[in-house]
């Protein structure tokens, strides 16, 4: 049975303080980027109807490789440190980002977007003071897909010597120090939850304000 | 995107041999229809007859593959389509508020893309909510869905009359409203549309409301045009059996010719009694003092005839006086047949009649009027 002091003492020694910060910001910077993309890229392939079928399918394809292969391939590209897990990160989360994104912008109801046109809106207007915002309850959902992802991906990132709380996974598998692997294990899961749980909130948020009912 | 003032109001709209094909069948057939400047243009007729594809060829929601819309002599197709559209209010059915939007962004956002500043729009927003009975503190921070039915119509009215356009596009703008608050903004609405005078295409399936909206009524069916006119023409002379059942003529005025002049007259009234001797010109103050427009000129007990406000005003002599200026005014017996007297005013261009008992007027007869009892 672990003990209040057992837990402070693998704390303390595998710094987790500090990995947990690591943790973090490698998470944020990979959430962000992917925010940014894969919204990019649901536009865009909305804009685009013809090129949705080929982009959405070959970001399928990335979705299949198995997550460290995929860290490993990137390592001669970028090197040992945060890069190779980041760009992983964001390369699994495109797909649930664009793909809400675009379903979300191609499911607004007509009746919105018909009046958008008879009111005199521009296409691009349209777009921005109409679709996108009707779509946020929908984009939300695929950002909260990718945070699950990403939290993943950066704890596997302790492998290339990325940082953060898989590093002290892996010092204890190497170590076989049973405490550091449950306290690191138990943190990790629970920061997912509390992260996917405040996503949970904001998107409900999204869809009192946002949705349509 | 700020976009310039198209027509600052409508002389004409022409549409001259408009066609839309619609997969191997027609939207609209051949087209021709002029709605002229300042009226309310009220297009009927079956599902699927051409009247919403008419109402969208105008504001190039739907562009047709023959023939020219030109609105005073500008062929739509040469304007930039959204430049067109903020030149025209719309309205439609489901009215369509924005739900993310609050009541005053909603309609404000047109002012706000035209580049006004928050000031401006802010007051816009006030005037507009003001005039469709909507107070402004009330509903300028509200969400759409905190709004009834009808309270959401006045709104979309409001939206559609931010910029000003000269034309308003409705369809079917009260339709899906019951019965009784369709009854109540088809009124407040023939208010608002005598206060801001503009032009009104108004797409509607409900002929009453034809009837009473209605300057002008256009019946369409199967993509055609069948018959245009005031709504007397339709009701007298419908074209063809169509016509006939969409004003419901069978039914309705099935008891036409049981009806007498006496059951649908006006009352008289002694305001409307002029004595011939008395001078032209102080008639015009003493009409505006009883507030008629028409009044009656009388010799005792003998009709003289009927002289109108407008008539008195053009007269500039001062010598005349009433009798010399009468016209002849129609009178029926209280038994006369309605219909009879009716197209008999109609016949002669005229829309009132007195109704006299032997010597005693008794009533006034009022084409409009009739009309307006009978549905």
């Amino acid at each position: 049975m672990l003990t209040i002091q057992d837990i402070a003492g693998v704390w303390d020694k595998h710094l987790m303080t500090m990995r947990t910060i690591e943790h973090l910001q490698m998470f944020s910077v990979a959430l962000l980027l992917s925010i940014i993309i894969g919204v990019t890229v649901g536009v865009f392939i909305y804009m685009k109807p013809k090129t949705a079928n080929p982009v959405l399918n070959f970001l399928n394809i990335v979705e299949t490789i198995p997550d460290l292969a995929l860290i490993v391939l990137l390592l001669p590209i970028l090197k040992l440190g945060a890069g190779p897990t980041i760009a992983a990160c964001v390369l699994y989360s495109i797909l649930p980002i664009a793909r809400n994104t675009y379903t979300g912008l191609r499911g607004v109801d007509e009746q919105y977007t018909c009046v958008a046109r008879a009111i005199g809106l521009s296409r691009s207007e349209a777009l921005f003071k109409v679709r996108i915002p009707l779509s946020l309850p929908l984009i939300a959902g695929g950002i909260r897909i990718a945070l699950v992802f990403c939290m993943g991906v950066v704890t596997l990132g302790g492998l290339v010597a990325a940082g953060g709380l898989g590093t002290v996974l892996q010092n204890g598998i190497q170590l076989y120090d049973k405490e550091a692997i449950i306290v690191a294990g138990l943190w990790t899961g629970l920061l997912a939850v509390l992260l996917d749980g405040f996503a949970g909130i904001i998107e409900k948020k999204l869809h009192e304000r946002y949705g349509t009912w | 995107m700020q976009t310039e003032r198209l027509f600052d109001r409508i002389d004409s709209i022409q549409f001259k041999g408009v066609t839309k094909k619609y997969g191997s069948g027609f939207a609209v057939k051949d087209l021709d229809l002029e709605i002229e400047g300042g009226e309310l243009l009220i297009l009927i007729g079956p599902s699927g007859s051409g009247k919403t594809t008419t109402l969208r060829i105008m504001n190039r929601m739907i562009e047709q593959d023959f023939g020219s819309v030109t609105i005073n002599g500008i062929d739509t197709r040469e304007v930039d389509p959204v430049r067109l559209r903020r030149n025209m209010g719309y309205v439609i059915q489901n009215i369509g508020l924005f739900p993310h939007m609050t009541i005053g962004e909603n309609i404000g956002l047109v002012p706000k893309l035209e580049g006004w500043d928050k000031k401006k729009t802010e007051g816009r927003v006030r005037e507009l909510l003001d005039f469709v009975s909507l107070p402004p503190d009330m509903f300028m921070n509200r969400y759409p869905r905190q709004l009834s039915g009808g309270q959401q119509q006045r709104v979309g009215l409001a939206r559609a009359m931010a910029m000003d356009p000269p034309l308003f596009l409705m369809d079917e703008p009260f339709g899906a409203l019951d019965p009784i608050l369709r009854k109540q903004l088809q009124k407040e609405f023939l208010k608002i549309k005598n206060e801001i005078n503009r032009t009104i295409v108004f797409v509607t399936h409900d002929i009453e409301e034809a009837l009473i909206l209605g300057d002008r009524i256009a019946i369409m069916d199967q993509a055609k045009l069948v018959q245009m006119g005031p709504p007397e023409e339709l009701i007298f002379n419908p074209a063809n059996d169509l016509v006939a059942d969409i004003v419901d003529t069978k039914r309705k005025f099935k008891h036409m010719d049981t009806l007498n002049v006496k059951d649908l007259m006006s009352p008289f009234e002694q305001k409307y009694v002029f004595e011939g001797k008395m001078n032209a010109c102080d008639a015009v103050e003493e009409m505006a003092n009883r507030d008629i427009e028409t009044a009656f000129v009388f010799d005792g007990d003998e009709l003289l005839g009927q002289v109108t406000m407008m008539d008195l005003m053009k007269c500039r002599m001062k010598s005349q006086n009433l009798a010399d200026v009468a016209r002849p005014v129609r009178t029926f017996q209280p038994l006369d047949s309605v219909a009879v007297a009716l197209s008999e005013l109609k016949k002669n261009g005229e829309y009132l009649a007195i109704v006299m008992n032997s010597k005693h007027p008794i009533g006034i007869l009022i084409s409009d009027e009739v009309l307006l009892k009978l549905i």
